[in-house]
């Protein structure tokens, strides 16, 4: 399965949630998220979404001079990123619970989907 | 976490950095750099982590990700209309000049060292443009003249008076006390009128050089008494003493008409003038130095007697004291002698 475009989704909630256990700069945030396993993840497409984020009011943003190179731009998150975090963070849960559950059906014997699908204990 | 690349490799971020900006040329300023501000550690970092070129891919798709991903609008279809440059991107492009340069210095630490020693020699600087441009004014004001420490002008008074204006003016201009100051924190119109002065400066004494030469040979080549002794100095190069066409020469042997070498010879020209060798007509440097000795009747020197004695000196000219003197060997021993002399072919 292509997980760019599950990535895609998710991306805004990874990042917020790197970025609120501790500040980073751009690539500190990259590189955090392929440590967590997000190895397919582009580096333009996280300094794009932490720029959104940004102008969205959920980070804020601060640049460190450094001695030897180019200045950084760290990223913090902000009392508004929190709670999307938080809202999203529910959201997420929610949702993959739900997928999981839909999926669930089809793991006893996935070579043979026409069987009909048996309901394993009890659902809601 | 500080990263350093190497310089190239600083310089190559830097460049597709600045791709990257073009191609986000239709944004804002403002939106520009929020998307590339910080990008050039970034990449640094992630090129010191070990990722490679070709996983940035072109900057234009890099730019395009970057667009996206930060929700702006896909560049337009049309090419990237030219930018007339505003106020901003030309204050941009400054900063960017600026820090470039800063990264440069900063990379080494000798780089840093010669750095701090050239801003130390900055009133250097300014007192060198100060007299560029009181110069440049003499050169153009009036007809040719050398160039001189103290610029001539048109009365003698001026050219001192001016230059001592000139050079506070740019002292002060370097200081930041006067219109239009140095340094970064200024409104761009002013850093911008103090690079064209200071880049006219600079290409000023280029121009002075090219234009100078044509114009002396042109029209002044038999100028030698109008313009005298700095005309002589225009003509350094050939230095004094005695020239054949462009060639020094050094010393002359005489021959007399059997043949043989005449041991000295007074030599004068057609106005009766001493055909004289300079005193500081020295050949080679250092230990291969050899200065002329004159011949001296009474304690009056005589540079026209050849052939000249010569003397191993490192600096100064022969003086009567001097010693070790030699007197040179002919460079022929021998020269065929005339069939007919002179008063033979008269009579």
């Amino acid at each position: 399965m292509d997980t760019t475009q599950l990535l895609k989704g998710v991306l805004d909630l990874a990042v917020l949630a790197v970025v609120a256990e501790e500040d980073g700069y751009g690539y500190d945030v990259l590189r955090r998220l392929r440590a967590g396993g997000l190895v397919e993840v582009g580096d333009a497409s996280v300094y794009g979404t932490l720029r959104r984020l940004y102008a969205a009011g959920a980070l804020t943003s601060y640049v460190v001079p450094s001695d030897e190179g180019p200045h950084r731009k760290y990223y913090g998150i902000t009392p508004a990123g929190r709670d999307q975090l938080e809202a999203q963070t529910k959201d997420w849960t929610t949702f993959t619970e739900t997928v999981t559950d839909l999926l669930r059906p089809a793991r006893p014997d996935r070579r043979d989907h026409r069987q009909p699908a048996v309901p394993e204990g009890a659902r809601p | 976490m500080t990263t350093t690349v190497p310089r190239q490799t600083a310089l190559e971020i830097a460049g597709f950095v600045e791709q990257v900006r073009t191609h986000l040329g239709d944004l804002t300023e403002e939106e520009r750099e929020e998307l590339t501000g910080g990008l050039e550690a970034d990449l640094a970092d992630q090129l010191a982590d070990g990722a490679v070129w070709s996983d940035l891919g072109d900057a234009r798709s890099y730019a395009a990700e970057l667009r996206q991903a930060a929700g702006l609008p896909a560049a337009p279809r049309r090419l990237p209309r030219p930018v007339v440059p505003t106020a901003s991107h030309v204050e941009a492009a400054l900063d960017r000049c600026r820090s470039a340069v800063d990264r440069v210095v900063q990379a080494d630490g000798w780089t840093r060292g010669a750095w701090s020693v050239l801003v130390e020699l900055r009133p250097v600087w300014w007192v060198a443009r100060a007299w560029i441009a009181v110069t440049l004014l003499d050169v153009v004001a009036g007809p040719y003249e050398p160039v001189s420490v103290v610029p001539s002008l048109v009365n003698p008074l001026l050219g001192p008076v001016l230059l001592a204006a000139a050079v506070l003016g740019s002292v002060l201009v370097g200081l930041g006390r006067v219109w239009p100051g140095s340094g970064p924190d200024r409104p761009i119109a002013r850093r911008v009128v103090l690079v064209v002065l200071n880049v006219l400066a600079i290409l000023a004494p280029v121009w002075m050089q090219i234009s100078m030469p044509g114009y002396v040979v042109g029209y002044y080549d038999d100028g030698y008494d109008d313009y005298g002794a700095g005309y002589a100095e225009g003509r350094a190069s050939v230095g004094p003493g005695l020239h054949l066409g462009q060639k020094r020469v050094t010393n002359v042997f005489a021959y007399g008409p059997g043949g043989k070498p005449i041991p000295a010879v007074q030599l004068f020209d057609q106005d009766g003038q001493p055909l004289a060798q300079s005193a500081e007509a020295s050949t080679g440097r250092g230990a291969e130095r050899r200065a002329p000795c004159p011949a001296y009747n009474g304690a009056t020197p005589l540079f026209n007697v050849f052939p000249l004695d010569q003397v191993a000196l490192r600096r100064g000219t022969c003086e009567p004291e001097t010693k070790g003197r030699t007197t040179p060997t002919p460079p022929l021993a021998e020269v065929p002698p005339l069939e007919t002399t002179r008063s033979g072919a008269g009579g």
